[in-house]
């Protein structure tokens, strides 16, 4: 394939994901500057391993791959990294509910500022997951692939980030009531 | 298949709810919904708080100079970063070659073009005041009289020589505009023949391209100090009008 073939392809299929690159690298590293260089430094990146790439397969996974790759290179995430996560592992040991009550559902989701405080302080990879798959709309398969993990952990982490969700807004209507 | 004693799991629910079941497994769980009001009430929540956070977690949006940053190191004809090398082929070289030669004449059209409009557009002016026979607005030949009648008019001033050479008369002087630009015209007879030079503000990148140029019979000369630029038409021989441009030229220098 001519190199210029190739870039111009290339350029065809960044293009219409700059805005959900640049929006989920400052999700990431809660930075404008930040976020756009992580994004100069993606396209960067993904424009010299474009060869490797394989037609036919998702091209938004293959390439918030490499974003998220370079945002776990870049400062912020280098400092961020001493917060520890629990182990994927644990989240499998109470995944059912025995008894909800009705109660139980009863969220106040016309909230604005109380849903942004919930999300902000969910914990970086599970908001991550959640911002994958209701933000950019990923499928879980796609996610495995950006976050590098089993498919079997994305369906925990996004059933883990809702339930700590639930919770926390539900924790909010018992304190108004 | 889901025992109707069990209720889902949330990451059933949730791959539910994100249509990440096969349809047998949908399937299966829609027959549990059914017949469970709790699990559906779950769904149903779960569904809500989804659609809630989507909401909220809008996309940031990009700046627009840092998208026109990113789209522009997207496209190699624009790289951004220099420090980026892009193989230039042999067609290309000849590609800008050829716009290169496009480019340069065209500045030399444009700056000929423009210069002989600027002549054309003085000549007309010279001719004006030749043939309306109408006195300008400062009738002098005192250079103590003139040159005050300028100041306040015009955005910049000059000087007029003391001594104006052998021959030469200053008649007067008027206000008039070049190419859109506010200028003192001053009016001088030498010998027999008449001369309008025009004097305008210098722009800070103004080149200074012709001394001499003849148009119709009339002698064009451009002269430049550091703030001026001075224009002189006249029918008289070229080298009596360079002896007043000298003498105007002069007179701007500091003594």
């Amino acid at each position: 394939m001519p190199a210029s073939n190739g870039s111009a392809r290339f350029e065809q299929l960044v293009l219409p994901l700059l805005p959900s690159l640049y929006s989920h690298a400052f999700w990431l590293s809660r930075s404008h500057e930040e976020a756009e260089d992580v994004v100069q430094e993606t396209i960067s990146k993904a424009l010299r391993a474009f060869d490797s790439f394989q037609s036919g397969t998702n091209f938004k996974a293959w390439i918030f791959r490499i974003l998220r790759n370079t945002f776990l290179t870049s400062r912020t995430a280098i400092a961020a990294s001493r917060t520890v996560f629990l182990e994927d592992q644990v989240d499998l040991l109470d995944v059912s509910d025995p008894s909800p009550t009705p109660e139980d559902h009863l969220l106040r989701l016309d909230n604005h500022a109380a849903l942004t405080e919930a999300l902000e302080s969910l914990h970086p990879q599970l908001r991550e997951v959640l911002l994958l798959c209701e933000v950019e709309e990923l499928k879980y398969k796609e996610i495995a692939m950006v976050l590098d993990i089993p498919i079997g952990t994305v369906m925990s982490r996004i059933s883990r980030a809702r339930r700590t969700l639930h919770e926390q807004l539900r924790q909010q209507v018992g304190g108004s009531l | 298949m889901i025992q109707e004693s069990q209720h889902l799991r949330s990451d059933q629910v949730s791959a539910y709810i994100d249509g990440e079941l096969s349809s047998n497994e949908a399937q299966d769980l829609r027959q549990h919904l059914a017949t469970c009001h709790s699990c559906a009430l779950r769904i149903v929540s779960a569904m809500q708080l989804k659609a809630a956070t989507t909401r909220v977690s809008e996309r940031v949006v990009v700046p627009p100079e840092a998208l026109s940053r990113l789209t522009a190191q997207l496209r190699p004809e624009a790289p951004k970063r220099p420090a980026r090398v892009y193989p230039i082929r042999s067609w290309a070289w000849g590609a800008l070659a050829a716009s290169l030669i496009v480019v340069v004449s065209l500045i030399g059209w444009r700056e000929t073009r423009q210069s002989n409009s600027l002549s054309a557009e003085l000549l007309d002016q010279h001719l004006a005041v030749l043939s309306s026979g109408s006195s300008p607005e400062v009738v002098s030949s005192d250079r103590h009289t003139v040159k005050p009648w300028f100041q306040g008019k015009l955005p910049f001033s000059f000087n007029l020589p003391n001594a104006l050479p052998a021959g030469t008369t200053l008649d007067g002087g008027d206000l008039t505009f070049v190419h859109g630009r506010p200028a003192a015209l001053l009016l001088f007879t030498i010998g027999k023949h008449r001369a309008s030079v025009f004097l305008t503000q210098r722009s800070a990148n103004e080149s200074a391209p012709v001394s001499l140029e003849t148009q119709s019979g009339f002698t064009i000369h451009y002269a430049y100090t550091h703030d001026l630029r001075m224009i002189a038409v006249s029918d008289v021989n070229p080298a009596d009008l360079d002896l007043l441009m000298t003498a105007l030229v002069e007179a701007q220098s500091p003594r």
